[in-house]
C-alpha cells in the first residue's frame, strides 16, 4: 500500500479546481415512477474524501437516489453534480469519476476473478500503462491473490464483494458508491469488507457514499448519514451527533430494599427521569462518569445500591425516531404497499 | 455535441465486451456443442432424405448443397434471437447494471454484445462447416468467400441479436423472451428462403420473405459458398447492414428500459 498512497495523495494536494468542488451535490431531485414519487425533492451535499451513509427503511428512495448519481436513472426534476459536472448533461464524465457496486453481486460469475477486473478496467479505461500492475496489486490488497485464476461462481458472497471492491481499487473512481454493500454478508466478512473500505478511504482518499438499514454499518463507517424516509431526508449529520441529539444516556439502579427516597440528586450528575420499585432511572450525559459519582454520592447517603447497568442511545434510536415515525402514526399500510410496489417494479 | 462519442473508446468498449464472451467461451463451451445437435439433425436428417428428390433445388443442384448454408443461417439466427435471455439473466443479477455504469458509450455495450452474439455465431458455423465437409457437401472453398461469409454471419448475429435485446427491454423477464423466441424463429425460417427457393412459395408468402433479412442471408451465402454468381451480393449485403444498424439503434435507445 504505501508505494501507492502518497502518488495518489499528491494528486489531491495538487490543488486543482476539486478542492473547491464538493463531491456531490444534490439539489431538489426527485423522481417519479407512474405516479409515485420514490424521491421527492431531496437535497444533500457530500464533501470530498468523505464517508456518507444514505439510510432508510426499504422503499425510502436510497437505490432511486443512487441510480441518478450513477446517471442509470434521470431525475424527473432537480440537479445532480458530481465533482462539479452536471449528472443530466454530462453522464459519461460523470461515470467516468463514478464506481458502482450495485446491491445485487455485480461480478460475472463465468469469468475468473482476474479477467473481472481486466473487463472493467478496460471499460473505465484505465490505461494500459500500469492496469497489470493495479490489477495484481487490488488482488493481493484484498487477498484474492490465490484464486485469481478461479471462477467467481465458486467464490463465497464475502469473495465476491471483495472482488467488486477490488474492482475500485484498480479503476480508482473520485466517488465510490455502494448500494447495502453488506446485505448477505456473514458477520466476520462484513467487517472484513468495512475495514477494506476505510482503508480505501483513509489511503486513497476516495469518497464514499454507501446505502445501509444496518446502523452499525453507518456507525461504524460513516463520516456523516441522512436518514431517508418515504422519498424524503428526514435528517442529516454525523452519527455521534444525531445519537447526542436525541439525549443522553439512561443508569437503572436496583436499589436494596424499597421505598427510599431519592431527591437531592447534584445536577451535574443526572436527574431522576423514571421509578419502578427498586428501580430507578437517571438521565445523564455521560453514564461511564456518572456512574461512580453517582454510587459514591448514595453511599454518603446511606443508600445501598445492588446493581447497576446503563443504555446509551445507538443509532437506531435515532433511525427509529426519524425513519420509522409513520409507521407509528398509522400511516403505515399505505407507505409499505406503496413500497412494495416499487420494490416489486424494480424486480420486475 | 459538445462532448461526442470518441471512436476509439467507442471500439475498444465493444471489443472488450466481445472479449468478455470469447473468455466465457474458453472457460465453458458445452453450449455450443447442444446448440450444434439441431443443425445438424437438419443437415443430417432433413438434408439427406429430402436430397432423394430431385428438382427441389434450383439448377438440378443436390438439395443437401442447396439446404447447407440455410442450416448454417437457422443455427446463427436461433443463437442470435435468444440472446436477449442473457441480457434479461445479466439484468437480473446486477452485471447489466455494472455494464452500463462504466463510462462506456452506452450505445458500444450494444455493440458489443451483438458482437458477442457474432462470436457464438463464428463457433456455431465452424462446426456446420466442418459437418457440412465430413458428410461430402460440394462447397466452394474459396478463402475470400469463406472470409466474406463469416463477415455475413457477424453482421447477422448483430442484427438478431439487436432485435432480441430490443424485445428484451420490452418483455422484461426471460419467460416471456422464451415464448417470443419460439414464436418467431421457426416463422423466420420458413418464411425464408432457407429450405426452399422462394420460388415455389405461394405468392403472399413471397412477400413475407422479401422483408425478411434471413432470405438475404441466405441468398448471399449461397452466391458465395455453392454458385459463385454474386449478381444478388449487394443488395444483399445492403438490405443486412440496414437492417442490423436499424436494431443495434433500437436497442441502444431502449435498452434503459431494462435498468429504470
Amino acid at each position: 500500500m504505501v508505494k501507492y498512497a502518497p502518488k495518489f495523495i499528491r494528486n489531491r494536494e495538487r490543488g486543482g479546481p476539486s478542492d473547491f468542488l464538493k463531491a456531490l451535490e444534490i439539489s431538489g431531485l426527485t423522481k417519479v415512477y407512474s405516479g409515485f414519487r420514490a424521491v421527492d425533492s431531496i437535497s444533500f451535499e457530500v464533501e470530498e474524501g468523505e464517508v456518507f451513509g444514505l439510510l432508510g427503511p426499504n422503499g425510502a428512495g436510497k437505490t432511486t437516489t443512487i441510480k441518478t448519481v450513477v446517471t442509470i436513472s434521470r431525475p424527473t426534476s432537480g440537479r445532480v453534480v458530481v465533482f462539479g459536472i452536471d449528472a443530466v448533461e454530462r453522464p459519461d464524465a460523470v461515470r467516468e469519476m463514478v464506481g458502482y457496486v450495485p446491491q445485487a453481486v455485480s461480478v460475472d460469475g463465468d469469468l475468473t476473478g482476474y479477467e473481472n477486473l481486466l473487463i472493467f478496467s478496460k471499460l473505465s479505461y484505465v490505461s494500459k500503462r500500469g492496469r497489470d500492475e493495479r490489477i495484481a496489486f487490488a488482488l493481493r490488497y484484498m487477498g484474492l491473490e490465490e484464486r485469481a485464476g478461479e471462477l467467481v461462481k465458486h467464490y463465497s458472497g464475502g469473495m465476491m464483494r471483495r472482488l467488486e471492491i477490488a474492482q475500485a481499487l484498480v479503476n480508482r473512481p473520485r466517488l465510490l458508491i455502494l448500494d447495502e454493500p453488506s446485505i448477505g454478508l456473514d458477520p466476520a466478512s462484513k467487517r472484513q469488507m468495512w475495514s477494506y473500505l476505510k482503508r480505501m478511504n483513509r489511503e486513497m482518499g476516495t469518497t464514499v457514499l454507501l446505502t445501509t438499514h444496518d446502523m452499525a454499518e453507518a456507525d461504524e463507517l460513516c463520516d456523516r448519514i441522512a436518514i431517508m424516509n418515504e422519498g424524503r431526508i428526514a435528517v442529516t449529520g454525523s452519527p455521534s451527533g444525531l445519537k447526542a441529539a436525541i439525549g443522553g444516556d439512561v443508569v437503572s439502579l436496583t436499589l436494596d430494599g424499597d421505598g427510599m427516597q431519592l431527591t437531592g440528586i447534584p445536577e451535574e450528575i443526572g436527574s431522576v427521569v423514571g421509578r419502578d420499585g427498586p428501580v430507578v432511572k437517571i438521565a445523564t450525559r455521560d453514564a461511564s462518569r456518572a456512574i461512580p459519582k453517582l454510587i459514591q454520592y448514595l453511599h454518603e447517603h446511606g443508600v445501598a445500591v445492588s446493581s447497576v447497568s446503563f443504555d446509551r442511545p445507538s443509532l437506531d434510536d435515532v433511525f427509529l425516531r426519524y425513519a420509522k415515525k409513520t409507521f407509528e402514526e398509522g400511516e403505515g399500510y399505505r407507505e409499505a404497499r406503496m413500497a412494495r410496489r416499487v420494490f416489486a417494479r424494480r424486480s420486475r | 455535441m459538445r462532448h461526442g462519442v470518441r471512436p476509439l473508446r467507442f471500439v475498444m468498449s465493444s471489443l472488450t465486451v466481445a472479449e468478455m464472451e470469447a473468455r466465457k467461451i474458453r472457460h465453458d463451451s458445452s453450449e455450443l456443442w447442444t446448440r450444434a445437435v439441431q443443425p445438424a439433425l437438419w443437415l443430417l436428417v432433413f438434408g439427406e432424405v429430402f436430397n432423394q428428390i430431385r428438382g427441389l433445388a434450383p439448377g438440378g443442384m443436390p438439395y443437401i448443397e442447396f439446404i447447407a448454408p440455410g442450416v448454417l443461417a437457422q443455427s446463427v439466427l436461433f443463437i442470435s434471437i435468444f440472446y436477449g435471455i442473457t441480457i434479461v439473466w445479466e439484468r437480473d443479477v446486477g452485471l447489466l447494471t455494472k455494464l452500463l455504469s462504466t463510462p462506456s458509450p452506452r450505445s458500444s455495450i450494444v455493440v458489443g454484445k451483438a458482437l458477442a452474439a457474432g462470436v457464438r455465431g463464428i463457433f456455431q458455423a465452424v462446426m456446420i462447416f466442418a459437418l457440412a465437409l465430413v458428410i461430402n457437401v460440394n462447397l466452394r472453398l474459396d478463402p475470400l468467400d469463406i472470409a466474406l461469409v463469416f463477415v455475413v454471419i457477424v453482421l447477422f448475429a448483430m442484427c438478431f441479436s439487436s432485435l432480441s435485446m430490443t424485445l428484451a427491454s420490452v418483455l422484461k423477464t426471460r419467460e416471456r423472451m422464451m415464448g417470443i423466441g419460439q414464436a418467431i424463429t421457426m416463422p423466420l425460417f420458413f418464411a425464408s428462403n432457407a429450405i426452399y427457393p422462394i420460388q415455389l412459395m405461394p405468392q403472399w408468402l413471397r412477400y413475407i420473405a422479401v422483408l425478411n433479412p434471413l432470405s438475404y442471408v441466405v441468398d448471399a451465402m449461397r452466391s458465395m459458398l455453392l454458385t459463385g454468381d454474386y449478381s444478388g451480393l449487394p443488395l444483399d449485403m445492403l438490405a443486412i447492414a440496414l437492417a442490423t444498424l436499424l436494431f443495434i439503434t433500437t436497442a441502444s435507445v431502449m435498452l434503459k428500459r431494462l435498468i429504470e
